[in-house]
C-alpha cells in the first residue's frame, strides 16, 4: 500500500487566536550534537532527499558530521528505538521530518528534557520541541505565474494528495500567480487521496491533459507529474525539490525546500545557547528560507521572468498574497478589502478561489 | 496417509529419475557421481532444530560480509548487532515493543493457515480493530474503568465481522480469498480515510488522525517498563497453543488442512472449522491494530498498519504456523528491525541496505525448508 504522509504543521491556527505565550530560552547541555530521522530514503527524489541535500551545509555549520536514519515510517515503534540510540550516543539536537511523528517526538522530548527536537511538518510543540514548515503558498504563487506565463489554453492541470489546508492554500496561490499573468486561467485540481502513488499520479496527469491543460502543476511527492508532462509535449512546475532533473523540457518553475537557510540559524543559535523554539512552531518564508523557487524555464519569456522575480522580491518585503477583497469559487467573500490573511486562516483554508476546478 | 503423506511417497519413488548431474558431468573424464535429491517422510525435531540455527547464522555470515564490504569495522559487529540490541535494556524493550503486534499477526495467519484459507487481509482487519476500538473511545461508551477491555472486545467484533466477508464469499460463492482478502485492504484503508478526513478528523487540530485517546484509553505500562501490549500478545499465544494441544477443533483443523474433501468424506464439519479458524484469525490481526492504535499510538493514525500484513504471513510461514514458534519468529523479526536500525545509527548506511540484510535472513531460513523435506545424497 502506498505510503500517507502528511506534509503539514503546526497549530499556528491556535498560535494567533490566542495570546503569544513568552519564548523561552532553551540550552542542550554540554557541545549540541545533532542527528537526523528522515521518513524516506534519502534519495527519494523529493522530500526526504531535500533534507539529506541540506546536510552538508548544516554540517559545515556544526563542523561534525551529522548521522542520518533514513525510511523510519510514521509509528512509535519505528520512531522511537533509533532516536533513543542517538541520544545514549550523546547526540542531543534531534530533528525529525515527519507530520507522522508529532506524538511520538512529543513524548521523547519530554522524557528527555534536556535534548532539543525540531520536527519538519510536525504539529507538536514544548519548550524544547519546536515544528516547522515552509510557506508553500509563497513559492507556488510564483510557479503559477510561470504557469500562467507559458499556457497557451490558459487550462492549468494540478494534481494534488489530499484536500488539507496545507495543499489548498498551494493550490490557490497558484491559481492567483497564473491569474496575475493571465486574467483567464483556470486551476483543474485531481487529488489523488496519497502521497507517494506513482501510478494515480500518471493517470492524473494524464487525465488533464487530455482535457486540455497545457501545464501541470503537482503538490505530491514524486516526479510522475512532470513525466507525464514531458511524455505528452506540455509544461509543468515542479515541487520539493528543483524537479527539471526528471524532465528538462517540461519543468519551467519549481516549488523547493531550502531548508539549510532556515535550520543553519537555527543550529547557530542552539549552538550560541540562545535557541527559542516557537511557541507555536516556526513558519518560515522565502524570506527566512523554508522554501523558494527554481526559477525558470526556457520556455519563460525574460519579460515574463522579469515580473516574478519582481513578485518574489515583493513577497519578501511582504506581500501577503492573500489580501482582499478575495471572494472564494461559490462568491462568498472570505477577505474584504484591504484585509489580510493571518496565519490562522491559512491553517484553516478549506475554500478555492475563483478559477479553481475541484471534485472536493 | 493424509494427502500430503501420499504424494510424499509417490514423490519418493520418483526421486532417483530426479537426480541431478553434478558439474562435471557424466560424460566428462573426472565422473564425480551425482547429486540425489528425495523427498524425507519426517525431519526429526533436532535436524529441524540445527537447520535452522544454521540458516540464521549462515544469514547473519552473508549480512555481516555485506556491511564489513561497505566499510562496517568488522571488529565490533557482534557486539553492536547482536549484544546492544538484546542485552541493552532500552534496546530489549524497543524489540519486545515490536514484537507484540506481531506475534499476533503471526498467529493471525497461522491460524487461517492451518485450514488452507490464505488470509492476506491481515492489514484490513488491524484497520477494523484500530477502527472499532475508536468508536468505542469517540461515543464513550461504558464506565472509564471498562473502557479499555470494551475497546479490545470492539476492535475484535469489528475485526471479525469484516473478516467474514471474505469468508463467506468463498464459502457461499467460492470466491478465491487470496484475492478478496487482498483487495478488501484497500477497501478497509479507504472507510480509515474517509473517517479520518471526515467525521473523526480531530476537530482541536483539524488534522487527519482521531482526537488522541484519554490516559485510560490506552494500554498501560506494567512491570519493568513492558506494555500490556506484550501481555495480551502472549496471552494469545498461551491460548493457540493450548487450542492446537488440547482441543477437537484442532484435530479437525489438522484434517482440514490436509484435505479438505477427504475431511468430509470422513464426515469433519469442515465448513464450521474453517468459520472458526478464519474468525479467530480474524479476531488476532484486529487485536494487533487495538494494541498498536491503543499501546503505541495513542489514537488513530493513517498509517499504523503499514506492512504488518507482509511481517505476519512471514512469520506464519517461517513458523510453519505453529504458535509457539510464531511467537519466537516474531520476536527475532523486531530484533532484526531494531538492529537495522542501530546499524544505521552506527554507521550510516541507507536504509535499503537493512532492509537487504533482514531479507537475507529470512531468505537463507526460508531455504532451509528444502533440507527439511528433503535428503540430498551423494552417489558415486
Amino acid at each position: 500500500m502506498s505510503k500517507v504522509r502528511i506534509c503539514a504543521l503546526v497549530a499556528l491556527a491556535i498560535g494567533a487566536a490566542t495570546p503569544t505565550v513568552a519564548q523561552e530560552v532553551f540550552k542542550v547541555e554540554g557541545a549540541p550534537k545533532v542527528a537526523i530521522v528522515l521518513f524516506g530514503p534519502k534519495n527519494d527524489g523529493g522530500w526526504s532527499q531535500a533534507f539529506e541535500e541540506a546536510r552538508p551545509s548544516l554540517e559545515k555549520v556544526m563542523g561534525a558530521t551529522i548521522p542520518v536514519v533514513d525510511k523510519v515510517p510514521e509509528d512509535a515503534a519505528s520512531i522511537t528505538p533509533p532516536v533513543e540510540r542517538f541520544i545514549q550516543r550523546g547526540h542531543n539536537v534531534i530533528i525529525g521530518t515527519a507530520f507522522g511523528y508529532s506524538d511520538t517526538f512529543k513524548k521523547l522530548s519530554e522524557k528527555h528534557p534536556k535534548v532539543a527536537f525540531l520536527n519538519a511538518s510536525g504539529i507538536t510543540n514544548g519548550p524544547n520541541l519546536e515544528s516547522f514548515y515552509g510557506r508553500t503558498y509563497q513559492s507556488q504563487y510564483l510557479c503559477g505565474m510561470v504557469a500562467g506565463a507559458v499556457s497557451k489554453s490558459g487550462k492549468l492541470g494540478f494534481v494534488a494528495a489530499n484536500p488539507l489546508p496545507v495543499v489548498n492554500w498551494t493550490i490557490n496561490a497558484y491559481e492567483l500567480g497564473a491569474k496575475k499573468m493571465n486574467p483567464n486561467a483556470t486551476v483543474t485540481v485531481v487529488f489523488t487521496g496519497a502521497w507517494n502513488n506513482p501510478v494515480k499520479e500518471r493517470a492524473a496527469a494524464a487525465a488533464l491533459i487530455d482535457q486540455g491543460a497545457d501545464v501541470i502543476g503537482q503538490h505530491v511527492d514524486t516526479p510522475t507529474p512532470q513525466i507525464v508532462a514531458q511524455e505528452r509535449g506540455v509544461y509543468g512546475t515542479g515541487h520539493h525539490r528543483d524537479l527539471s532533473e526528471f524532465a528538462p523540457k517540461a519543468t519551467q518553475c519549481s516549488s523547493i525546500w531550502t531548508w539549510a537557510k532556515f535550520l543553519g540559524p537555527e543550529l547557530e543559535a542552539i549552538k550560541a545557547g540562545n535557541w527559542k523554539p516557537q511557541p507555536y512552531g516556526a513558519f518560515p518564508g522565502i524570506k527566512e528560507g523554508g522554501t523558494d523557487v527554481a526559477c525558470c524555464g526556457s520556455a519563460v519569456s525574460a519579460e515574463a521572468k522579469e515580473k516574478i522575480m519582481a513578485a518574489r522580491q515583493a513577497i519578501i518585503d511582504g506581500d501577503p498574497i492573500f489580501a482582499g477583497p478575495l471572494k472564494d469559487r461559490d462568491g462568498k467573500e472570505r477577505l474584504a478589502a484591504g484585509a489580510k490573511i493571518d496565519d490562522a486562516g491559512l491553517w484553516k483554508m478549506d475554500w478555492f478561489v475563483e478559477g479553481v476546478v475541484a471534485q472536493q | 496417509m493424509t494427502d500430503q503423506a501420499m504424494s510424499d511417497q509417490a514423490m519418493s519413488d520418483r526421486a532417483v529419475d530426479r537426480g541431478m548431474t553434478a558439474a562435471a558431468g557424466e560424460r566428462g573424464r573426472f565422473r564425480l557421481g551425482r547429486l540425489n535429491v528425495e523427498v524425507r517422510r519426517e525431519a526429526g525435531a533436532a535436524w529441524r532444530a540445527f537447520l535452522t540455527a544454521a540458516s540464521v547464522a549462515l544469514g547473519l555470515g552473508l549480512s555481516a560480509a555485506i556491511l564489513v564490504a561497505a566499510g562496517v569495522p568488522a571488529a565490533n559487529l557482534v557486539d553492536e548487532l547482536l549484544v546492544q540490541t538484546l542485552f541493552d535494556g532500552q534496546n530489549l524493550h524497543a524489540v519486545l515493543f515490536q514484537a507484540a503486534p506481531l506475534m499476533l499477526l503471526g498467529l493471525a495467519a497461522a491460524m487461517a493457515f492451518r485450514v488452507r484459507f490464505w488470509n492476506l487481509g491481515l492489514e484490513g482487519q488491524m484497520i477494523f480493530g484500530g477502527i472499532g476500538a475508536t468508536a468505542v473511545s469517540l461515543a464513550g461508551v461504558g464506565p472509564e474503568s471498562l473502557r479499555l477491555p470494551m475497546m479490545g472486545l470492539a476492535a475484535i467484533v469489528f475485526g471479525m465481522a469484516w473478516t467474514s466477508v471474505p469468508l463467506l464469499l468463498k464459502l457461499k460463492v467460492g470466491v478465491n480469498e487470496i484475492i478478496s482478502t487482498l483487495l478488501l485492504n484497500y477497501v478497509a484503508m479507504n472507510l480509515l480515510f474517509h473517517l479520518l478526513y471526515g467525521a473523526w478528523k480531530d476537530p482541536r487540530d483539524g488534522f487527519p488522525h482521531s482526537p488522541a485517546f484519554a490516559p485510560f484509553e490506552t494500554l498501560p505500562t506494567i512491570a519493568f517498563d513492558l506494555s500490556a501490549a506484550l501481555v495480551v500478545a502472549l496471552a494469545a499465544v498461551a491460548f493457540c497453543v493450548y487450542l492446537l494441544a488440547r482441543s477437537r477443533a484442532a484435530i479437525y483443523m489438522r484434517f482440514v488442512e490436509a484435505s479438505p474433501s477427504a475431511a468430509r468424506a470422513l464426515g469433519v464439519p469442515v465448513a464450521g472449522v474453517t468459520i472458526f479458524a478464519v474468525l479467530l484469525s480474524g479476531a488476532l490481526a484486529s487485536l494487533a491494530g487495538f494494541v498498536i492504535v491503543s499501546g503505541q499510538e495513542g489514537r488513530l493514525t493513517q498509517s499504523f498498519f503499514h506492512g504488518y500484513g507482509v511481517s505476519g504471513v512471514l512469520i506464519a510461514f517461517l513458523a510453519r504456523s505453529n504458535p509457539l514458534a510464531a511467537a519466537i519468529v516474531a520476536t527475532l523479526m523486531a530484533t532484526l528491525y531494531v538492529a537495522g536500525q542501530n546499524l544505521q545509527v552506527f554507521y550510516a548506511i541507507p536504509g535499503a541496505m537493512v532492509q537487504l540484510i533482514q531479507a537475507l535472513v529470512v531468505i537463507c531460513v526460508a531455504a532451509s525448508d528444502f533440507l527439511v523435506r528433503h535428503r540430498v545424497r551423494w552417489v558415486r
